[in-house]
């Protein structure tokens, strides 16, 4: 049975790795464009010259010839839903029993003046995106970035790194929005403004004016304000890749529809990763490849992790870790700790936690997810909620693998 | 494959497990006379930890079937070794983003103290994946034993 | 981010100072609980041994000997006694110089403040010399001629000073202790390497060593600093850390020995020594009292109005009163002087001086007090003071003004309460026959910050009694936490159950009683000896009980011995590290009510410990039929 795998990141290499584990004479083909498997939460330290190339490569050594998976650099262009095959943009056709789209999504540039065309512009999505803007930064020294997700964090700390200097453009009041609080969001900005980043927040692109060879070489802001610039990366989120499907049957929306099961509306197609729109983020990309491939396989698993309220961040030394949502409704309880070092915040509602932000030590904080995802009473177990891990559930299954016991403390 | 088994109820909380770990991974060389129980480079993999009860529970990693570590792993420095079930951490190929430490729900994996990498056991794979903290152990509350991958 | 230390410390009974602790932006014993929590159960139980280089060897079903052989009932056992040795050693120490200084004022005619204090010593010593300073010596002089005695040598004051019931029991049970400090030789000789592996025979050694400590230690000390240093007199003080105040050079002292002191707080109000502060712009000195010496200070407070500011707090509050960045140098003659307040000194620039080379300090100097140079060194530590304060000060304070009360209750001794109560006990014994107060608990020792935290255990537990109509009585750091908590103030009546508190009300008293220092703990014995005496029964017979609910260090092992050997029940928050031998477990709480009376308690609880308690109390009175 030929299995053919669009894409080669988090979803599309887990998926490839599980179908030679469960099918020893499988054939698998993995086509993309890009020219080398790279993770792409790694690419501001290619920009930082922290990694080369290689050093993004989140593979084995030979995993292609161990694996026995056949790599196809190339773009899809259609997907034959009756023919069983998929259109390369050389005009090839390669045929598939089970097909596999893990495209991933690109950068979303946003139609504000000559953002789309002028080509001092660049993304930040993938490793030629990460390319570019090394070449570029060769010759600029004044970088706009804007977006201050994590993105956009991840280009000003690359840049900042490589001693540029560095403009941040966000929308809305603080930096990271969505990712943490406005106490921990000032820590980094704070960090990243001892640095030399300039952040101009609360602020909306208006224009831009182009210079030699239409080159952006100043923007105007919703203020009034002017910010002369070089070269701009636009962080200001991704859209589904699905460009190709289009006429193929396969059902899409914002990304790919599927089921439980990840299958698409159309038999033997499924879809994971970043390309069906709803968790973009590398643990639910592998984990999605992982169960695709398995029914893909002929077994019948269901995709069921799909929390994804969870970001992670190392800039400069400082850790911050923000799992679900920490809101002030009236029915939650939050509670924070702080130091010099540390600074935590919890929220909960009927003895359930809800979210909960750690900066500056994030030891244990694993047991968080399991708790907000699982929704465990946490009532009655530890006087500071804060002290809270795993040996609080702790019960061991007869192979030695730990489980959770609640139930214990439910009686408490 | 071999896995560190947890008798929590023999535990005494002496943390000699944990000293053993510090001298097995300390990066100088030296004896446990010597071992720098104040230097943070030195740490342990293991932990002792006291519940409500006053009673302790070990936390060993587990080195699961289904490891989350790996999974949420996107430099490739943790992986699953199919042929002795163990996770292994390749600290030079670690970027640092500490995705395996939001997710491991037993704590097991923490960053080092320089945020340049994660501690993690590695089963003291270089004394013949003979783990010390089991040799060290004087209530015998872990001990080790082969189980179903 | 903010400057706070670290954000989990423990919890205080005194909200105002557990929030004040979490807030410093330096590291004190409160933070540090958290990441010693998980204690090494071998340890806890006392049978980890390292003795010998085969060692350390523990105690496990696998290994119930250690490789010399010894079981967990000799290696608990040994190392029990040599807690008790070092402890006992520690007051004895205490005695010893406060016998050599009142000698040594009487030798040189200097200031003896408590004559009456000295008739009774010397009447109770059988001591008759026409003389002032002359009986002075010789009662000093008889002290430590027993305190030198070869241990094979029973020590004479023993007699004297004991309750004769009392006597008679010890006699009996062989625990007449030889020569103080000679005994602590041997406690320590006893249990090294392969010597003596019998419990019962060290145990024995405990109840020695407890009543050298306790008649020495505790009661001599007090008797012998009030002749010099002056009696106790009841009045209202002001405790906590509003005591500080920053117009003046403060300086903290620590310790256990007031008589290091006798010298330098007279210097600091003579009119020179005044101007030399005034001269650096400040208003004067200030002692700021801590730990048992502050105590010490505090319960002679009317004879030290002017240079004694008042009592901040116990051993556990010392880092929070150095933080307010008020106090210029600490001043430390013996223990309780955590060494965590080193990198605070060193950070508030606040100077350190040890006047007892016993208690020297890491960064401090040494000016060890001797009486024959004592012009000098206090001449130079108060000139390096005044220095330290004009370095030191300009920065920015952190006082907490509103800590504590002005009006709790000190100078409470077995002198001042009996006159208090009209010059004998029959009132307070007619009040415990009645009922309108059920019995009196003795609150001593120390404080510690694992028994629910600081001071936790202590203050609920004296909350629960007093609601119970039980009278406390309290010395120690055990008092330090209980006044600045409010409750030897006459607020605190309303936490008394209805007899306690008519009493109370009628007397105009609080219904916790402060007889200050550790060292007082030999005061209350000395009330329960005379209500005892009052009544015509032995001391296990009266509803009186003590608690060392947070006990700390070796030193309150060696009180807790002396309770003991009284025959009082005497109660524990947390076990002495002696658990895992099922035979000194058995004997400390159950065997020794048929040896000396006394028994040990323990529980962490404070309505559950209340309760047991409250029975016991019961019992000794059914057992007086009232």
């Amino acid at each position: 049975m030929r299995h053919v795998i669009i894409g080669s990141s988090a979803a599309g290499i887990s998926a490839a790795r599980e179908i030679r584990r469960l099918r020893e004479d499988a054939e698998i083909i993995m086509i993309s464009r890009d020219g080398h498997v790279h993770s792409r939460c790694m690419l501001h330290k290619y920009i930082s010259h922290e990694r080369d190339v290689k050093g993004l490569d989140f593979t084995e050594d030979n995993f292609f010839e161990t694996q026995r998976v056949e790599y196809i650099q190339n773009e899809v262009i259609s997907v034959q839903e009756k023919e069983k095959c998929v259109v390369l943009r050389t005009g090839e056709e390669i045929p598939y029993d089970r097909l596999l789209i893990a495209s991933g999504a690109q950068s979303f540039i946003p139609p504000v003046g000559d953002l789309r065309t002028a080509p001092n512009v660049c993304g930040m999505r993938d490793l030629s995106d990460a390319q570019t803007i090394d070449r570029m930064a060769e010759s600029a020294d004044n970088i706009l970035v804007i977006g201050a997700g994590l993105v956009g964090m991840d280009a000003a700390y690359g840049l900042l790194q490589r001693g540029k200097r560095v403009t941040v453009l966000e929308m809305s009041h603080r930096i990271l929005p969505v990712q943490l609080d406005a106490h921990s969001a000032e820590v980094y900005q704070r960090e990243f403004e001892s640095r030399g980043a300039i952040f101009y927040l609360g602020r909306r692109l208006e224009k831009t004016i182009c210079g030699v060879g239409g080159q952006i070489c100043r923007v105007v802001l919703d203020t009034g304000e002017n910010i002369d610039c070089d070269m701009i990366i636009v962080a200001a989120g991704v859209r589904p890749a699905i460009d190709f499907l289009d006429n193929s049957g396969v059902e899409a929306g914002r990304g790919v529809l599927v089921d439980a099961g990840l299958q698409t509306n159309v038999k033997d197609i499924y879809a994971a990763g970043d390309v069906i729109g709803h968790s973009a983020i590398w643990p639910n990309a592998v984990k999605q490849g992982i169960v695709a491939a398995r029914n893909m396989c002929g077994m019948s698993e269901k995709y069921t992790d799909t929390f994804n309220e969870k970001n992670m961040m190392n800039f400069f030394g400082i850790v911050t870790l923000y799992l679900g949502q920490i809101c002030t409704r009236r029915d939650e309880v939050v509670m924070t700790e702080e130091d010099r070092n540390v600074y935590r915040r919890i929220s909960i509602r009927d003895g359930k936690v809800t979210g909960i932000l750690l900066q500056g030590d994030i030891s244990n904080a694993g047991v968080w997810q399991y708790l907000i995802k699982n929704q465990i009473d946490i009532s009655n177990i530890k006087e500071n909620v804060f002290q809270i891990s795993y040996a609080d559930f702790f019960s061991v299954k007869a192979d030695g693998e730990y489980r959770w016991n609640y139930q214990r403390q439910a009686a408490e | 494959m071999r896995r560190i088994m947890i008798d929590y109820e023999k535990c005494d909380g002496c943390k000699n497990c944990s000293i053993a770990c510090m001298q097995a991974h300390r990066e100088d060389e030296g004896t446990i006379y010597d071992l720098n129980l104040t230097d943070p480079r030195n740490e342990s993999r293991n932990q002792i930890l006291r519940v409500k009860d006053g009673t302790y529970r070990p936390l060993f990693c587990r080195h699961c079937k289904e490891p989350e570590c790996v999974m949420t792993c996107m430099s490739g420095a943790l992986r699953k070794d199919p042929e002795t079930g163990l996770v292994t951490y390749d600290e030079t190929r670690c970027a640092a983003c500490f995705m395996c430490v939001m997710h491991c729900p037993y704590g097991t994996i923490k960053p080092s103290h320089s945020l340049q990498k994660v501690i993690k056991c590695d089963f003291c794979a270089e004394d013949g994946y003979e783990p010390n903290c089991v040799k060290s152990c004087p209530k015998k509350a872990i001990h080790v034993e082969e189980v179903e991958a | 981010m903010i400057e706070y230390y670290g954000c989990r410390t423990c919890k205080s009974a005194d909200g105002q100072l557990e929030e004040y602790i979490r807030t410093l932006p330096m590291e004190t014993s409160h933070h540090r609980v958290e990441s010693q929590d998980t204690k090494c159960g071998f340890g806890l139980q006392g049978v980890c041994c390292r003795l010998c280089s085969n060692g350390p060897c523990r105690i496990t079903p696998e290994a119930p000997r250690g490789i010399c052989g010894a079981d967990a009932d000799t290696i608990v056992a040994r190392n029990f006694l040599r807690a008790v040795a070092a402890g006992s050693g520690c007051y004895i120490h205490v005695v010893e110089n406060t016998a050599k200084n009142v000698r040594d004022i009487a030798r040189s005619k200097g200031e003896i403040k408590g004559v009456n204090a000295l008739n009774r010593l010397a009447e109770m010593l059988d001591i008759h010399e026409e003389d002032l300073y002359l009986r002075a010596e010789k009662v000093a002089q008889a002290v430590l001629d027993d305190l030198h005695r070869p241990e094979y040598e029973n020590m004479e004051l023993v007699r004297k000073m004991s309750y004769a019931p009392r006597y008679e029991t010890w006699k009996r049970l062989g625990i007449l202790p030889g020569g103080a400090k000679a005994e602590v030789f041997k406690g320590v000789v006893k249990t090294s390497t392969n010597l003596n592996s019998d419990p019962m025979d060290m145990l024995k050694d405990c109840l020695k060593l407890g009543i050298s400590t306790g008649i020495y230690g505790l009661v001599l000390t007090n008797l012998l600093n009030d002749i010099v240093l002056g009696e106790p007199e009841l009045r209202l003080a002001p405790v906590g850390l509003r005591v500080i105040d920053p117009a003046y050079i403060n300086i903290m002292i620590t310790g256990h020995q007031h008589s290091m002191f006798t010298y330098l707080q007279k210097r600091l109000t003579d009119p020179d020594v005044v101007a030399k502060a005034k001269k650096a712009g400040a208003q004067g000195f200030k002692l700021v009292g801590c730990t048992c010496v502050g105590q010490d200070l505090q319960l002679r407070g009317a004879h030290y109005e002017e240079v004694f500011a008042g009592h901040a707090g116990n051993n556990y509050t010392s880092e929070a009163v150095l933080a307010t960045g008020a106090i210029d140098a600490v001043i430390s003659e013996f223990n309780c002087t955590l060494p965590g307040i080193e990198p605070i000194c060193d950070k508030l620039q606040i100077r350190q001086i040890c006047v007892d080379s016993v208690a020297k300090k890491a960064n401090a100097e040494l000016k060890e007090f001797d009486f024959a140079n004592r012009e000098r060194v206090t001449e130079e530590i108060i000139d390096s003071v005044v220095e330290t304060y004009m370095k030191r000060r300009g920065g920015r304070l952190n006082l907490l003004v509103d800590h504590g009360n002005d009006d709790t209750l000190t100078g409470v001794s077995e002198g001042s309460l009996k006159e208090f109560l009209g010059g004998d006990w029959k009132a307070l014994v007619r009040l415990i026959v009645s009922g309108k107060i059920k019995g009196i608990a003795g609150i001593v020792g120390c404080s510690n910050l694992t028994a629910g935290g600081h001071d936790v255990l202590t203050v609920e537990l004296t909350k629960e009694l007093i609601s119970r109509d039980i009278l406390v009585l309290s010395a120690g750091c055990s008092s330090g936490g209980l006044e600045n908590c409010g409750l030897m103030t006459k607020d605190a009546v309303k936490y008394a159950g209805p007899g306690l508190r008519e009493v109370c009300e009628q007397l105009d008293i609080p219904p916790v009683l402060n007889f200050g220092p550790c060292l007082a703990i030999g005061r209350l014995e000395l009330v329960a000896i005379e209500l005892a005496e009052t009544l015509g029964i032995d001391l296990p017979q009266l509803p009186l009980v003590l608690s060392a609910a947070q006990w700390l260090e070796e030193q309150a092992i060696a009180d807790g011995c002396y309770g003991l050997a009284l025959g009082l029940p005497l109660h524990l928050g947390l076990p002495p590290f002696v658990t895992g031998s099922p035979k000194a477990t058995r004997t400390l709480t159950q065997d020794m009510k048929h040896l000396t009376g006394g028994q040990v308690i323990i529980n962490d609880n404070a309505k559950e410990s209340a309760d047991i308690l409250e029975k016991i109390i019961q019992e000794k009175r059914s057992g007086l039929q009232i």
